[in-house]
């Protein structure tokens, strides 16, 4: 069962809805929380034990925590001024400890099932390369879903409540919910705990505007996945699978669909997960915000997959730029060439950390760590050249703020994504620089004109891709605009509502990429 | 608070320090001056700025970071 397929939308999700209803108030989170493992367990079976050994441990842990915090608290209201410092302290290991354990004990879970087979197999090629005669089995297992996701809103409620920005909560059930919520389980937002919980546990009936509109913005979700995503899908993957045949223009149209189906496929199901968790009067925060008028790279981080960059910043950018390593490091930079320099260089270390996790959190592969380091080389040449640039601007009287200006910086990061997103998307590194090497060096229009059209695309799925493309961009530029579309079509009578929600139906089901001589993606950030 | 105003505008001049409430949410501030802001307000004002602070609602704005400037030296 996918967010996509007719058996979570269309039966699933009603019998939760209808089921939430039916029930009294009080038992309306247990239901959700039931059916977060009933949808888990369809996915992933017995594996369920350690989406539950997670929770436990977060919550067990989170209470050690607040325990200590209190009698640190209580201690030190005895105490003088002097003495608060040490028992501080004192108390900060303890919770540390409780911390640094309960985070290896979850890690190890993520580490196993994601990361231990390519570990083994980067050893191997160690041990065969310095001749020795050593092998590690490898060994096929499946992942428990959404591990990726729910390890890090683990960590961040954890680390969160280390840090006293929230308090754990005492009900273990309420935790249990928070990792393993249905709709975001699988593929994300990564939520954090103070922005959910109370309304997850609220138990607040279903409203006939939060269907409406829930179910909306789920067809809206699979609108972009079957008329565009599944359409491009078969170009998408002939061109990577047989890349050496193209030519390069072909090519990079390959990349280049590639590109708008990862972002239709994974906003797509952003749509579905914001949509369903809106019928339950939950809201969750967007996780792309138009991220193709992004000016540069670090600006498109922060607009696509927003929840994943939010983690990185607040829990590893921030404490590594400002852990006191890094600042002992770069304190004699920062007396000999100023806060902007050693400010540069706290940044590029901690961007490293990020990025090295970033790319291994997309996978364990070898691609996934190119992505990762080409983003941060991006990023720090960004940050190194930016004063630059602003000063070449100056003196050649070029407006910064002109619409010119800006078109040109956002087509310059767009190309530079398609570049990043054919790394990501290939199966290994062969044949990610194969590719762009032929993009490059094998620019044939000749070759572009008879191929194009036998990748399993006629003329009329590009007419349908470019015209479902248009709605998706006038959408865009109106939300850029801050025009919430949804509240302008709710004030218009009810006749037109129905009959644009009919035209959505209707335009799925007439151009959604079903039958034979398309392929449909799979949830791609469900892997992860 | 007029020091601040100081080092804001050192770092960022093209921003109404007196008016603007979205510094973060706005993108006026990105990681990279919030790390240079960090640096000089630990250093002129003696306090030191933990990471849990470093949320949007403490920068949006010079009052807001002024604000926090001085919880801190009041905790210390």
């Amino acid at each position: 069962m996918t967010y996509f397929g007719i058996r979570y939308v269309f039966l699933f999700l009603p019998i939760v809805v209808l089921l939430y209803n039916f029930v009294p108030k009080k038992i309306k989170p247990l239901l959700l929380l039931i059916a977060s493992y009933v949808f888990f367990y369809i996915k992933s079976k017995k594996l369920i034990v350690f989406l539950i050994l997670s929770s436990l441990s977060i919550y067990l842990a989170g209470l050690m925590i607040k325990k200590i915090i209190h009698k640190r608290d209580e201690i030190i209201r005895e105490v003088t001024k002097e003495e608060k410092k040490s028992i501080k302290e004192k108390f900060k290991n303890k919770k540390k400890l409780v911390l640094v354990l309960t985070i290896v004990f979850n890690v190890a879970f993520l580490f196993y099932f994601k990361y231990l087979n390519f570990f083994f197999k980067v050893l191997n090629g160690i041990f065969s390369v310095s001749g020795l005669d050593m092998t590690l089995k490898l060994f096929k297992h499946l992942a428990p879903i959404g591990i990726s996701f729910y390890t890090l809103q683990a960590i961040s409620y954890l680390v969160d409540v280390y840090n006293e920005k929230i308090e754990a909560d005492e009900n273990p059930l309420k935790v249990m919910l928070y990792l393993a919520f249905f709709p975001t389980v699988m593929e994300g937002p990564i939520t954090r705990f103070n922005d959910v919980k109370d309304k997850i546990w609220a138990g607040c009936k279903v409203k006939y505007q939060n269907l409406c509109f829930g179910y909306q913005r789920i067809m809206f979700g699979l609108f972009k996945k079957y008329v565009i995503a599944d359409r491009l899908n078969i170009f998408v993957k002939l061109t990577f699978k047989h890349y050496m045949d193209y030519s390069g223009i072909t090519l990079a149209l390959g990349a280049i669909f590639y590109t708008i189906l990862l972002y239709m496929e994974f906003s797509g199901t952003m749509d579905i997960v914001i949509g369903t968790a809106e019928i339950f009067d939950i809201k969750i925060k967007e996780n792309f915000k138009q991220p193709f008028l992004s000016k540069n790279i670090s600006e498109f981080w922060s607009r696509w997959h927003i929840s994943l960059g939010l983690w990185f910043k607040d829990y590893i950018f921030y404490p590594v730029s400002l852990s006191k390593g890094v600042k002992n490091l770069t304190s004699n930079i920062r007396k000999k060439w100023g806060n902007k320099v050693s400010s540069l260089i706290m940044g590029a270390i901690a961007l490293f950390a990020v990025w090295s996790l970033n790319g291994l959190w997309h996978g364990a592969g070898y691609t996934f760590i190119v992505f990762g380091y080409y983003h941060f080389i991006l990023i720090l040449l960004g940050n190194i050249f930016e004063p630059t640039i602003v000063k070449v601007c100056e003196k050649n009287n070029i407006d910064r703020k002109s619409g010119f200006y800006k078109t040109i910086q956002i087509i310059k990061t767009t190309i530079l994504v398609f570049i990043g997103e054919l790394i990501f998307r290939a199966p290994n590194l062969t044949v990610a620089f194969g590719m762009l090497k032929r993009i490059f060096t094998k620019f044939s229009l000749n070759g572009f004109k008879t191929e194009v059209l036998t990748l399993g695309l006629d003329i009329s799925d590009f007419i349908i891709v470019l015209l479902a493309l248009v709605v998706i961009i006038i959408i865009s530029l109106l939300r850029e605009k801050d025009i919430n579309i949804r509240e302008k079509i709710s004030t218009k009578p009810i006749v037109f509502r129905w009959a644009l929600f009919y035209a959505l139906i209707i335009a799925i089901i007439l151009f959604g990429a079903f039958g034979p001589g398309y392929a449909p993606v799979d949830p791609i950030y469900a892997d992860f | 608070m007029k020091k601040l105003i100081e080092i804001l505008e050192e770092l960022q001049p093209d921003v109404d320090y007196e008016t603007c409430e979205d510094l973060v949410d706005g993108r006026y501030l990105d990681s990279l001056t919030i790390l240079s802001l960090i640096s000089e307000i630990e250093e002129e004002f003696d306090v030191q700025i933990p990471t849990v602070e470093i949320v949007p609602a403490n920068f949006n704005s010079a009052a807001s970071i002024w604000a926090l400037i001085e919880k801190l030296q009041e905790e210390m």
